[in-house]
């Protein structure tokens, strides 16, 4: 097994205190530390599909992330550019009047794997806030707004809605959360539907991509 | 005409019963206790018992532990024992003066007396430490984590012991939410090792002095669950989602434990509910999951509601399905 394929393997199943050491060994193999990155991204890409399948769970989700993020540590000072992720800005945040922030911080977590930076308005936010973070911040493809509630479903119409109003372009909106389905997505205007933190990551980046 | 304690023995046991239960009709539930669990009002703060800040925000449906830096109460689990310290529950004779009128009060023939306890185990865990950093514990300091556990189960049996002394309760209804609406939050392998066993020991307790029926509240998925709920000793597990597929659990498990939810409060339990989205819950919920061991009722916790009258209306809507289908 390479080394490369090493480090996928323990990111996977959440060796973080092994990947750290077996990054460095892949960069001292010669492997570029793009090309790491791109095989730990790939491996939170296995890690969301097996969560939205129902093999793993949340525990198997965060200690993976938490893999991820300690081999991105090793390969930081190594990456070429100005430090900004390919992808863009991710912005998130769950609706006002909801204070439910797990489901919110998986899909952050995957999102920031699949390489965005991300920028975490945490819960409770008001629709105005993700209007003045998204001017305030550089590069913003995404703007993902969660919720869990089912009363709180107006506030996430009326987010998207004041996004859509700002006349601020060059991003897109997923919405996402227990009682969102695509149809409401569709409804109120959102730019995509993720039903959970897997399927976001990889609609982030389609969407980014684009 | 059955007693309601009769007609939910009915159901439980797969025998006659003359009616559906309406949710909790059943259960006589004990709520002014001196150990009962403090929660904040609504738009106001508490520390409670274990020193775990709980706020409670106008306009949400619950309170939330709040785990900022300042206020989180685990920081560094391999050193829980230097900031978790278990709340005393020895209270005056006089405290509990008005919950044993309240017990005494009650025509067990019709009624179980019913204690109340939360958190519940997993979730005091994370109340203590956050929910991230709980769930990855398992997985990093697992020796740490069986150790809390240990210890909150401790508080539990001396709590178990003074409701015991005090009321002779005949049923005990324990929340402790396992999951989210699609899946458990833990995998049913690592819930057995962490969390059957506790849970055993303390509904275990609570039978082997007298209390005939558990009642254990997750308004979440937990089917993969059900077989450890059955070693636990579980005899209804309240709150059981849609998502669960009831209608299926009751066909498997039927006889072994009854289910008491399959009405989703998000559906029926919002600022602009109406009778109709009630009675439709309702009715499909009857019609689907039937006589034996299910009862009707929201999946939300206690025999309230979020927003006045959803809860009356639904049991008005249970005696109507009983007149069809009875």
């Amino acid at each position: 097994m390479s080394k490369i394929d090493e480090v996928k393997a323990k990111v996977e199943i959440g060796k973080s205190k092994l990947v750290p050491g077996l990054v460095q060994e892949a960069i001292d193999e010669g492997n570029s530390p793009e090309e790491i990155l791109q095989a730990m991204v790939e491996s939170m890409g296995v890690v969301g599909e097996k969560f939205s399948r129902g093999d793993i769970f949340v525990p198997e989700m965060l200690i993976a992330a938490k893999a991820m993020s300690k081999g991105v540590e090793v390969l930081k000072p190594l990456l070429a550019g100005d430090g900004s992720s390919k992808l863009g800005t991710c912005i998130i945040g769950t609706v006002e009047g909801d204070l439910h922030d797990i489901g919110k911080n998986l899909v952050s977590l995957m999102i920031e794997s699949a390489g965005f930076d991300m920028v975490d308005l945490g819960v409770d936010v008001p629709a105005e806030k993700f209007v003045e973070a998204i001017k305030e911040n550089s590069n913003v493809k995404i703007v993902a707004c969660s919720g869990l509630l089912t009363s709180t479903m107006p506030a996430m119409r009326e987010a998207v809605a004041t996004i859509k109003a700002s006349g601020l372009k060059g991003f897109k909106v997923i919405v996402g959360g227990a009682p969102v389905t695509p149809e409401f997505a569709a409804e109120i205007g959102a730019d995509a539907f993720a039903p959970d933190a897997g399927p976001a990551a990889v609609k982030a980046k389609e969407l980014a991509i684009a | 005409m059955l007693t309601k304690r009769q007609n939910l023995v009915e159901v439980m046991k797969g025998g006659n019963p003359d009616r559906f239960v309406k949710q909790y009709e059943a259960f006589a539930m004990m709520m002014k206790t001196p150990i009962t669990r403090i929660k904040p009002p609504i738009g106001g703060e508490i520390v409670n018992e274990w020193g775990v800040t709980v706020r409670w925000p106008k306009g949400q449906l619950g309170a939330f532990p709040v785990h900022d830096p300042e206020h989180i109460v685990i920081k560094d689990i391999t050193k829980w024992r230097d900031v978790v310290k278990m709340p005393s529950v020895e209270c005056s004779e006089e405290s509990w003066a008005i919950a044993i009128k309240e017990a005494e009060a009650v025509d067990r023939n019709d009624q179980y007396v019913t204690v109340f306890v939360a958190p519940g185990i997993f979730e005091m865990t994370h109340y203590l430490m956050s929910m991230e950093e709980a769930l990855m514990a398992y997985y990093e300091e697992p020796e740490a984590m069986h150790e809390l556990i240990d210890y909150i189960v401790e508080f539990e049996l001396k709590l178990a012991k003074e409701f015991i002394d005090h009321l002779h309760p005949d049923a005990l209804f324990h929340h402790d939410d396992w999951g989210s609406q699609i899946n458990s939050f833990i995998s049913p392998e690592m819930f057995k090792e962490f969390f059957e066993p506790a849970y055993k020991k303390i509904y275990g307790y609570y039978k082997d002095n007298g209390v005939e029926l558990i009642i254990h509240h997750s308004d979440s998925y937990a089917a993969n669950l059900v077989p450890s709920m059955l070693e636990m000793g579980i005899d209804i597990w309240q709150g059981v989602m849609t998502t669960n597929k009831v209608p299926e659990l009751i066909k498997q498990y039927g006889g072994k434990i009854t289910f008491m939810g399959d009405i989703d409060s998000g559906v029926i339990d919002f600022p602009g509910w109406t009778r109709e989205i009630i009675g439709e819950n309702v009715e499909r919920a009857c019609k689907e999951c039937g006589k034996l061991y299910f009862i009707p009722g929201a999946s939300q916790g206690l025999n309230v509601s979020s927003f006045p009258g959803v809860y009356e209306a639904t049991d008005e809507e249970i005696d109507r399905m009983t007149s069809f289908m009875f």
